[in-house]
């Protein structure tokens, strides 16, 4: 279906409460741009931003280098904090920092094998990873669904892919290099410096920068990807079983529609079918047409979106791992994510649904729902036990308070972890509160940067520094 | 010398009238890069994810006709959109190493405008 026969539909769906015309204008208007900071500040000093826009800062300084030795020589001598930046795909102000901003780009790429684990330079992006561990046959085990990070970022906030029996990201990795905020190079492991390892795998650019990583492989198996919608309580009572049935399994639950969006991956060898072009994009548009035009009625909105969306056809392809588990998202965002335990994960998701119907018209965005099996790094949001995770969205012109107000009370009372790259307001003994080995990081870190010179205002605040 | 108002209007109606090249193909599209090889190291970690991929909503790499009407809108506003980020476009298109210097050469390469005379 294409977007201007979904446009179409939704002026037809307006029928009744508008004109025609009318409720085409409704449907497809599109707020404004939200106000952006200056592309300079007084001093001179260029803007960085985030993704989705609502993070900023005008760092006095930018290094990028391409080596180690600079990463070494740099952090020796940069201006505080310091904070090394991938794709600048976290939510959090991770990365902000009025001193020095460390650029990831210049080490990309595979350094090398041992084995079928890849030794990969910390800044390479997910997206180019795909296709280079390809090249040799490999993969990597699980991806996010959004594959523009850098490898150090998506580690150091354990950003993670679905799947009952996939680790995150990190799970995968075997050593990694780290340069502390002195210039030492310390290379830890599974067998070495265990200590410093567990810190390391996720640790959100707190301990030094991440120079490259030992990373596990599978084989490059071709995956069937199926997308279909079904409804919401359907998806509900069937979630576990098709965890358990499938590699990846994920859904998304699709506010004042009734409906729910599946997505499941397994392994095949049967022939290639490509994936199409993006749909994702329409599917947006087409469930902002319908907030825009019937957002004042719920019951109204949910009969609309039944009407328009019930008839859509599953869709099927046939690829490479690397091809199909990742997904574009021009669609820009805020984004809350928390992981719960997995048996409280449905009930709080059926539970947030509820409460968006019931107070938040504006929402439209679909509400994700994956599951991660667990790993052992210290400040994994999966550490110790499986977890479900549950990630509420917000269209990046649109306002996202309620994430905090409304959303976060709901995750904490389940004992959610948050994402660490992901809207959240957790710190401190809260956060003791959920990671059992929370003040062991804190030892390290201590070690590793004892003036904290990797710490901005933010991360400060969230380790009670 | 004082040169024919015919000849000056022919020179001005051959240079409006020079054909936009067509798009490029997908393939074609993934293999281009700027010559310089830093920026060409810039524009394959950042910018190609996105412009040098069909459908991702970013306009193609030398695809002119999605370009122009950017171009048009001159290339101080196109540095502040890249920079600030606007609509799709994430702010600095996720290059943190870039310099406005950058950002500029990057954006007449994608435009298909490094040759100035075009």
């Amino acid at each position: 279906m294409t977007i201007s026969r979904r446009g179409a539909l939704l002026a037809g769906a307006g029928l009744g409460v508008a004109a025609v015309g009318g409720g085409y204008a409704v449907a497809t208007h599109d707020k404004p741009e939200p106000p952006a900071p200056p592309t300079t500040d007084a001093k001179g000093h260029l803007l960085w931003r985030n993704w989705s826009g609502v993070q900023h800062a005008y760092p006095a300084a930018r290094l990028a280098p391409k080596t180690e030795a600079e990463v070494a020589q740099g952090l020796k001598t940069a201006v505080a904090p310091i904070r090394p930046v991938g794709a600048g795909h976290s939510f959090t102000a991770l990365a902000p920092t009025d001193g020095t901003l460390v650029s990831l780009d210049g080490l990309s790429g595979i350094i090398a094998w041992e084995g079928d684990e890849a030794i990969v330079a910390a800044g390479t992006r997910l997206g180019a990873l795909g296709p280079a561990l390809a090249a040799k046959g490999r993969a990597m085990a699980n991806l996010p669904d959004i594959n523009k990070q850098a490898l150090a970022g998506a580690l150091a906030t354990g950003t993670h892919g679905t799947g009952a029996t996939l680790k995150a990201l990190h799970g995968d990795v075997a050593a990694l290099r780290l340069v502390t905020p002195k210039g030492e190079i310390i290379d830890c492991g599974e067998h070495r410096d265990g200590d410093v390892f567990q810190a390391a795998k996720v640790s959100l650019g707190a301990l030094g920068v991440i120079t490259q990583v030992r990373l596990k492989t599978t084989a490059n198996r071709r995956l069937e990807r199926n997308v279909w919608l079904e409804p919401f309580e359907d998806a509900l009572a069937q979630a576990e079983a098709r965890w358990a049935k499938h590699r990846n399994f994920e859904f998304y639950a699709v506010p004042f529609t009734g409906l729910a969006a599946c997505i499941s991956h397994d392994e095949t060898d049967a022939p290639a079918i490509p994936r199409g072009p993006d749909q994702d994009t329409v599917f947006l548009d087409a469930l902002k047409g319908l907030r825009n035009l019937l957002g004042f009625s719920a019951p109204l909105r949910k009969a609309a979106a039944r009407a328009l969306l019930g008839g859509t056809k599953p869709e099927k392809a046939i690829d490479e791992g690397w091809k199909l588990l990742s997904t574009e998202r021009p669609v820009r965002f805020n984004e809350m994510e928390f992981h719960l335990p997995a048996g409280v994960q449905l009930k709080a998701l059926a539970e947030i649904v509820a409460i968006i119907e019931k107070e938040r018209p504006d929402v439209f965005f679909p509400i994700e729902c994956r599951r991660i099996a667990p790993d052992d790094a210290w400040l994994s949001p999966f550490q110790g036990e499986p977890r479900g995770s549950i990630a509420v969205h917000a269209h990046y012109k649109d306002e996202f308070a309620f994430l905090y107000t409304l959303i976060e009370p709901i995750f904490r009372r389940y004992g959610g972890r948050p994402h660490w790259g992901k809207l959240h307001s957790v710190s401190g003994d809260q956060l003791a509160g959920l990671y059992p080995r929370w003040n062991d990081f804190l030892k390290v870190r201590a070690q590793l940067d004892p003036d904290g010179r990797m710490l901005n205002p933010y991360l400060k605040g969230l380790f009670g520094v | 010398m004082r040169i024919p108002a015919a000849l000056v209007l022919a020179a001005g109606l051959a240079a409006c009238s020079q054909p936009v090249p067509p798009a490029p193909t997908p393939a074609q599209a993934l293999a281009l890069a700027p010559a310089d090889p830093r920026l060409a190291a810039l524009y394959g970690e950042s910018c190609k994810a996105c412009h040098a991929i069909p459908g991702t909503g970013a306009p193609l790499v030398h695809d002119r006709k999605a370009w122009d009407p950017r171009w048009k809108q001159g290339e101080a506003v196109l540095l502040d959109h890249a920079v600030q980020g606007f609509q799709a476009m994430p702010a600095g298109g996720q290059c943190a190493a870039c310099t406005p210097n950058d950002f500029n050469a990057l954006i007449r390469f994608m435009a298909g405008r490094e040759d100035p005379a075009r």
